[in-house]
């Protein structure tokens, strides 16, 4: 043996060694894609604060929700996140929620006071974002423990305090989940608002497990309350129009909702998720008014005829047929609700033949989201999980306090399988997680994950889509902008037509468990160069055909005038 | 002497009854139990099925009934910043469900109603309504302080008044299918009890059939050994019989005709001598005389195929001394002769036995075996006398065996001699006959 060839058998031997670990892992159906935390990285220093001091508040224990938005209209997403606050006479600081913005190379920038939102004395629960007055820029609604706050962007990336001139001041609640929509397609956004409990500090009911300890209290202890929809004057004022649209329901206890065209009328219609109450699906009587189909639909109780602990709640054409089905996240040992339409205006919960009630069963989900995480065409299923009980551990073995997110990979067929521990170390980590939302941050053309968690910082996840020798999976991403229906086209639907295979998307705003996503669309190519056909129906009924757009691109669409290039990428 | 067997009456008819009655229990049973599991069946499934989900529908008008009672809770409170008419759509929601749910619950109920009862939540469920919507009208109207007076004079009481009215029916339902679970156990408890006593029945129409069937075996055992005794006793007379009457044949042949025989040659010769050289009648007197000897020798070897008077008179070695070249010469097959051990003298009975199974055995070389050679061994042991007689020709079949008399009256034979004798098949195929016979072997008659 020469020393050329010792050399190389050395090099050969070290090659190996350093190797095994890739074959190990090459040896696992690799994902196209990678979600990597990249909290510390981007500046994301957000910490939730519940304002816990021992009282067991209910409201501590289920916040808190984030969102993406493009509040500076530069076309890149930034960060809101939600906080709590101090209760009355437990003063420890100012804690305060946090924008940041978007600096375009991969970090943020709290902007948080020069936006003027770091207003004190704001208990926060969940977020909505609209462009409420039309003016190319987002607003922001929060929904808190006590009055809830309208922030209208002034365009010059400030905010001003809209609560009371818009109408909205003088309610007290226990708001949760909020969503934007234009319920009678005026052209102006309204808002809905859920409401979960009648509840607040000085009515504050003792629960106990033990009867000597305070524990927090389940829903059954206090009454419901009605949730909220306000009509948008056009004049920056809004109309409580609960109890004559017929969503007012005293009963209701409500912590999700989300957008959807149930009976694809073109008319917005609303998915409620209740804790410990029937889910309530609103449907569009066209007419200013709705009427309560869930019990009908199908999408009110489980299989069993049992009123679950509904959280969170996200919709979508996750089986590619046109329809949209729904998942709601449930208490543990109940599952995940996943309705498919059936038909008829039905659905069915196909949780269990789906793939995904097994695995959510030992899971207390909060925020869920579905995107096409590796852009093949086929909308994946995200939750954010964690239990309200810290003590949980003790009484159930095999339920912990900080759980797991669980991402959901769409097989096709109505199939989906557990990818969590594939996602990447970081990702699968336990959390006590709370809200969950989804955008582009980083416009690399595929979506990237927020989570949020209570009493606990929140986590920003990219996505990196791997290259497996054909290049990576590819993207078209359409920013819609209304002119005569709302700026912000929400409620509006896309489909995209590329090798047989219809896509559709809605626009829409809320969604999740106290969150918002971002509102441009991400229609997820596999390796398609283009896409035959987009088909663009705006809320206001007029629909607009563009063909053979590429893949790769972003694009802006505005109503009337066509599609173009996105500036950047 | 054996005992006589006498006809006995043939235990199958019992047998057949026996049969028949356990047929009958089990289809008899069987029906029985087909009938009880209907009537479980149709309890469960038809009533306590009907049952349970009329109580479900009364529970869904219950949880109605409470749902009004909670929004009327609310209304009075007024700490909504909503008019009263808002909870008119909750209302109807309510009312939709609640008139669903009776209509499904008249459609399965079970038990019966009275006359009051429909009427009482008829009307009662008609006045709710009535009042709640005239409870809406004065709030329509602006009137919500009456509205609300409605609600706490009328809404509540009439509420409550369902709300009762329901629970009463749950009530029933509970009693009814407390009923229902009581005559589903006395179904079961019948059941058992019948289990019982068809086990009991069986059992005993089984044990009676078995000790018939026992006794029944054990008398027709004991018929078969009587008769068994009985074809015995006659085969051993017949052959006694036989050989009585060969042996008085044989010695008549040779007593009688030989003398006679003799007496003609011895004649004819002293004619013949008195007859002149060259007369013709001296050649037929020779003639005549040579046929007297030849019939002579004729009936000799008869009288010795009959009965061997060497058996009598010099034993059965020496017999067989001079039977097997006699039947080397007769049929043309060779016959190894050996003999071993030291010789001790036979019974002139049990001589005869075994000089008749080795005859018998030679015959059935001669026409069965299509061999041309056969061997026959005589061992005098210290306790016995073994006699073989082997051929490696064509052998024979079991049912041969038990068609051929002549191997019967070989077994018997050896019966006869206390012996025993077995047929065997040689490795170089053909027919074994092993003949033993004891020693000290009885005198019987022969």
């Amino acid at each position: 043996m020469n020393r050329r060839s010792f050399l190389t058998g050395l090099s050969g031997i070290a090659a190996a060694a350093t190797l095994r670990p890739r074959l190990l892992w090459a040896a696992q159906p690799q994902l196209p894609f990678r979600l990597t935390d990249v909290t510390a990285s981007a500046g994301l220093r957000f910490r939730h604060y519940s304002g816990a001091f021992g009282g067991k508040f209910l409201p501590e224990a289920l916040g808190s929700g984030c969102a993406f938005l493009d509040y500076d209209a530069d076309g890149w997403q930034d960060i809101l996140l939600v906080n709590g606050t101090d209760w009355p006479g437990h003063d420890s600081g100012r804690p305060t929620l946090q924008l940041y913005r978007n600096n375009r190379n991969g970090t943020f920038s709290d902007v948080t006071h020069a936006a003027g939102l770091d207003a004190p004395g704001i208990y926060g629960m969940g977020v909505a974002v609209g462009d409420y007055n039309n003016d190319g820029f987002p607003d922001i609604l929060i929904t808190c423990v006590g009055q809830n706050r309208l922030f209208r962007n002034t365009g010059k990336g400030t905010f001003v305090d809209a609560t009371k001139s818009s109408g909205l001041a003088n309610r007290q609640a226990f708001s949760t989940s909020a969503l934007w929509f234009d319920y009678d397609r005026d052209g102006r956004l309204d808002l809905f608002v859920c409401n979960y409990v009648k509840w607040s500090p000085e009515h504050d009911v003792f629960c106990s497990l033990d009867g000597k300890h305070k524990s927090y209290c389940t829903p059954e202890a206090y009454r419901g309350q009605t949730c909220w929809l306000f009509h948008n004057r056009g004049d920056g004022t809004f109309e409580d129009v609960t109890a004559t649209s017929g969503i007012f329901d005293s009963s209701s206890k409500s912590l999700g909702v989300a957008l959807l065209d149930y009976d694809q009328d073109g008319w917005p219609d609303l998915i409620v998720a209740n804790d410990t109450q029937p889910n309530k699906l609103y449907r569009n009587n066209r007419n200013g008014t709705f009427k309560e189909v869930a019990v009908d639909a199908g999408v009110a109780f489980s299989t069993d005829g049992k009123a679950r602990a509904g959280m969170g709640v996200d919709t979508a054409d996750f089986t590619n047929s046109g329809a949209q089905g729904i998942a709601i996240t449930n208490f543990d040992n109940e599952m995940l609700g996943l309705y498919r339409p059936s038909g008829k205006g039905a659905y069915d919960d196909v949780a269990i033949a789906a793939g995904v009630g097994a695995p959510t069963k030992s899971m207390l989900g909060f925020g869920c989201v579905f995107a096409d995480f590796d852009l093949d065409g086929s909308l994946d299923l995200a939750i954010a999980n964690g239990h309200i009980d810290d003590t949980v551990r003790n009484i159930r073995g095999n339920v912990g306090y900080a759980q797991p997110p669980q991402l959901f990979l769409n097989q096709g067929k109505g199939m989906f399988r557990d990818a969590t521990s594939e996602a990447g170390p970081d990702f699968s980590q336990p959390k006590v997680g709370r809200g969950l939302a989804y955008a582009d941050f980083d416009r690399d053309g595929d979506v990237d994950l927020l989570r949020t968690t209570n009493n606990g910082p929140a986590y920003l996840f990219r996505n990196d889509q791997r290259s497996n020798g054909q290049g990576a999976n590819q993207s078209i991403r359409l920013r819609l902008v209304g002119t005569q229906s709302n700026r912000d086209a929400i409620g509006a639907v896309v489909r995209l037509e590329s090798g047989g295979i219809t896509q559709s998307r809605l626009v829409k705003s809320g969604c999740s468990y106290l969150s918002q996503s971002e509102l441009p669309l991400t229609f997820g190519m596999g390796k398609k160069d283009q896409a035959d056909r987009i088909v663009v129906q705006w809320p206001n009924g007029r629909t607009e055909e563009f063909r053979n757009v590429k893949a790769g691109k972003s694009y802006e669409c505005t109503e009337g005038k066509g599609i173009v290039l996105q500036s950047g990428r | 002497m054996p005992r006589p067997v006498q006809p006995q009456r043939s235990p199958t008819a019992a047998l057949l009854l026996g049969l028949i009655l356990t047929l009958a229990a089990v289809v008899a049973y069987s029906s029985y139990i087909i009938w009880q599991i209907k009537g479980l069946r149709q309890l469960q499934s038809d009533l306590a099925g009907r049952n349970r989900k009329d109580s479900l529908q009364l529970l869904r008008v219950q949880n109605d009934l409470n749902s009004l009672a909670l929004a009327m809770r609310d209304m009075l409170d007024a700490d909504e910043p909503y008019p009263l008419s808002a909870w008119a759509t909750q209302f109807q929601r309510i009312r939709a469900d609640l008139d669903d749910a009776l209509r499904r619950e008249e459609q399965v109920a079970l038990v019966e109603r009275s006359p009051e009862q429909r009427e009482f939540l008829r009307s009662s469920l008609a006045q709710f309504w009535d009042a709640a919507d005239r409870t809406f009208a004065l709030a329509q109207n602006g009137k919500q302080d009456e509205a609300r007076a409605e609600i706490r004079v009328s809404l509540q009481a009439r509420q409550a008044a369902l709300s009762t009215a329901v629970a009463r029916l749950l009530v029933q339902n509970n009693e009814y299918e407390e009923q229902v679970a009581a005559r589903t156990a006395g179904i079961y408890d019948r059941v058992q009890r019948q289990v019982y006593v068809f086990l009991a029945a069986t059992l005993t129409v089984i044990v009676l059939t078995s000790l018939y069937l026992i006794h029944s075996n054990r008398r027709l055992f004991a018929q078969l050994a009587a008769l068994s005794e009985q074809r015995s006793d006659l085969a051993q007379k017949l052959i006694a019989t036989q050989e009585s009457t060969l042996r008085y044949i044989s010695r008549e042949l040779h007593d009688e005709f030989g003398q006679v025989l003799t007496a003609v040659g011895s004649m004819l010769g002293r004619a013949e001598k008195h007859t002149p050289a060259d007369s013709p009648l001296r050649a037929d007197l020779r003639e005549v005389r040579e046929i007297a000897q030849n019939t002579l020798n004729t009936v000799r070897s008869l009288s010795q195929a009959l009965h061997p008077v060497m058996l009598d008179e010099a034993g059965l070695e020496a017999t067989l001394d001079w039977y097997l070249p006699t039947v080397e010469r007769q049929t043309g097959i060779a016959v190894s002769y050996e003999k071993s051990g030291d010789a001790f003298p036979l019974s002139g009975a049990t001589a005869v036995h075994v000089y008749r199974i080795v005859q018998e055995a030679l015959n059935n070389v001669t026409r069965h075996s299509g061999s041309k050679q056969a061997w026959v061994r005589m061992r005098f042991l210290p306790h016995s006398l073994d006699v073989e007689i082997e051929d490696h020709g064509a052998g024979f079949a079991p049912s041969q065996v038990r068609q051929g008399i002549g191997l019967v009256a070989m077994r018997e034979r050896a019966q006869l001699v206390n012996g025993s004798i077995e047929f065997l098949h040689p490795a170089n195929r053909g027919t074994l006959v092993r003949l033993r016979v004891p020693k000290e072997a009885p005198e019987l008659n022969g």
